[in-house]
């Protein structure tokens, strides 16, 4: 049995509150999204910001209704059995407000445990190895509003375990997060998989996290699954054409959106002015690549050939990179 | 599960004992003010005008009573606007929605929690007040009124539900709110007898629990049987189940329409 199954999905979201007796205008954010997630996988939902992740991930814990299309978590309808998946599924939100800051982590993970309905017996033990699985159990009787943002976010995981999931969402779980923090959560994701034997779909833009965490990845563009495979097989679409590495000066991105190229910037780094741009060109463009840069007012530092990353899958796919 | 909301409601709020003490505070001050007034305008602590008009003449008892009423009535609407309205401001009330546990029901004991320590600030100034200004307040009283108290509020925590749905459909609707909050202090009789409002007021105040809580209550204090506010005793009672169907018939809705647009935040 899939643990995840999504057929069809279309979301609009109306400009307006559809008031009965007022015309309002409805906006598109999910066209076509279809795709399954085994028993026990790590699954991905890797796009750009807007692309319709969180928007997918919203309809499947059933706290969206969905304009058309079906889906099943753990062979339960999203539409008919909310309650049933409920019991059985979790979320790490986006963002760090998801828990009560006026309350300590041990209060916060007793009321979560009270709404799950988690037995009585087992609440004290299940708060404790949860708050000593993040460590935080030495921070038990804090405020959360005293926490660091990486402490919120270990204990948004700790309060998302609390009715033990069979499958848990992790919408961009990393996001904001210092580097040690989002080391932890993504060591602490793959441990869940691993050796809790969780089915997770989590949401990212951050390529190497999908890559490093996951086991199939769906790129997602414009509410619709533009591809999906593992990272190894979504590499290969780019296989065999060059991957090169530029770095410049006063490159102007709104230029880089016209180019003839299948071309993106990937970073910047404002205190330089140096941004650096991936793209796929065949030997011989490579000079007019880059005479079209230096054309566009660009100063070009370096060109390096480069191994394809799930960037590089999603410029050739849209043309675009997923900061764009 | 509601017991769980009211324990998480209290322990925020009574974590900080200033904001428990300018509530009090807060409460005593617009007590005095309109007492004061009202004896000023009335010229005396005592009017025969509104004994004639109400039963009981002596204005700081008939203020108080209204008072402390209208403001643990208006709690459970406080709750629905102000307290869901936090959750979606925190980004918790999707947290909450994603449980098991059914919304209308975390949402009655957000303001069951809300309900119950207001009653219990109010229940402080009752007693000042009723130091301040010499009311003798007996326990039989307070007994022989807790139907009346408790039937008045069931309503209001049902009518309620109208407000949870429009929060979380239009998120702010405070102001409004408000208005209404404050223009049922106007047409329930809280500080001054109906009888000095046009008739169409005073039919249109029936609809509110509170006119009739507050006259069954001045009754009982001033010695009445319940037997001389039947009349108003038969408005609860018809009032309590309406209220509860209408607000629920909207909350419904406006959940369905929610589920929609999304619960979304600020």
């Amino acid at each position: 049995m899939w643990a995840i199954e999504a057929e069809g999905l279309k979301k609009s979201y109306p400009k307006r509150i559809p008031l009965p007796f007022r015309r309002v205008e409805w906006v598109e954010a999910l066209k076509d999204v279809s795709f399954r997630v085994k028993r026990g996988e790590l699954f991905g939902l890797l796009g750009p910001n807007g692309a319709g992740k969180t928007t997918t991930i919203k309809i499947l814990t059933t706290l969206l209704e969905p304009s058309g299309g079906t889906a099943r978590v753990l062979g339960f309808d999203i539409r008919e059995d909310a309650r049933e998946i409920r019991k059985r599924i979790n979320l790490v939100a986006e963002g760090e407000r998801t828990l009560y800051w006026r309350l300590s982590a041990y209060e916060n993970l007793k009321y979560f445990a009270r709404i799950y309905y988690v037995p009585r017996e087992e609440e004290r033990k299940r708060i404790e190895t949860l708050l000593k699985l993040v460590g935080l159990w030495g921070r038990r009787n804090d405020l959360v509003m005293n926490f660091s943002r990486g402490m919120k976010q270990r204990l948004a995981i700790a309060k998302a375990l609390i009715n033990d999931p069979e499958v848990l969402f992790l919408d961009e779980p990393t996001l904001g997060l210092d580097v040690q923090s989002a080391v932890f959560v993504r060591e602490f994701v793959r441990k869940l998989v691993e050796e809790e034997r969780k089915t997770i779909l989590l949401t990212t833009h951050y390529m190497a996290e999908a890559e490093e965490l996951c086991d199939r990845i769906a790129i997602i563009d414009h509410g619709k699954i533009i591809a999906l495979d593992t990272p190894e097989g979504l590499k290969r679409l780019v296989r065999g054409e060059e991957t090169v590495e530029i770095r410049a000066r006063d490159i102007r991105p709104e230029k880089i959106l016209e180019a003839p190229f299948r071309m993106a910037i990937v970073g910047d780094d404002p205190s330089t002015g140096i941004a650096k741009i991936r793209a796929q060109v065949d030997e011989e463009d490579l000079p007019k690549l880059v005479e079209w840069l230096v054309k566009a007012g660009a100063k070009v530092l370096s060109v390096e050939r480069k191994e394809p990353t799930l960037e590089d899958v999603f410029i050739k796919l849209t043309g675009r990179g997923l900061r764009d | 599960m509601i017991g769980a909301v009211i324990e998480k409601e209290f322990r925020m709020f009574f974590r900080y004992p200033l904001r428990v003490i300018s509530s009090i505070l807060v409460g005593i001050v617009f007590l005095l003010q309109f007492v004061y007034f009202g004896q000023a305008v009335l010229g005396g602590r005592y009017s025969t005008l509104l004994e004639a008009s109400t039963g009981m003449g002596d204005y700081p008892t008939y203020a108080l009573i209204g008072y402390v009423l209208w403001w643990v009535s208006v709690s459970p609407m406080e709750a629905y606007v102000w307290g869901v309205r936090r959750e979606l401001q925190r980004g918790t009330f999707e947290t909450n929605v994603l449980s098991p546990s059914r919304l209308i029901s975390l949402l009655f004991g957000l303001a069951l929690s809300w309900l119950l320590m207001d009653s219990l600030l109010m229940g402080i100034v009752f007693a000042v007040g009723g130091l301040i200004f010499d009311i003798p307040i007996t326990g039989s009283f307070i007994l022989k009124s807790l139907p009346v108290i408790v039937a008045s509020l069931a309503a209001f925590l049902g009518f309620g539900f109208i407000f949870a749905g429009l929060v979380m459909l239009l998120k702010n609707i405070g102001p409004f709110a408000q208005i209404f909050e404050f223009a049922m202090l106007f047409f329930a009789g809280v500080f001054f007898p109906l009888s000095v409002m046009p008739p169409w007021i005073r039919s249109l105040s029936n609809l509110f629990p509170l006119t009739h809580s507050a006259a069954i209550v001045r009754n009982l204090f001033a010695g009445g049987t319940y037997l001389q506010v039947a009349d108003h005793i038969l408005w609860l009672l018809v009032l309590v189940p309406l209220y509860w169907t209408v607000g629920y018939l909207i909350f419904r809705w406006a959940e369905r329409t929610t589920r929609v647009i999304g619960y979304g935040g600020y």
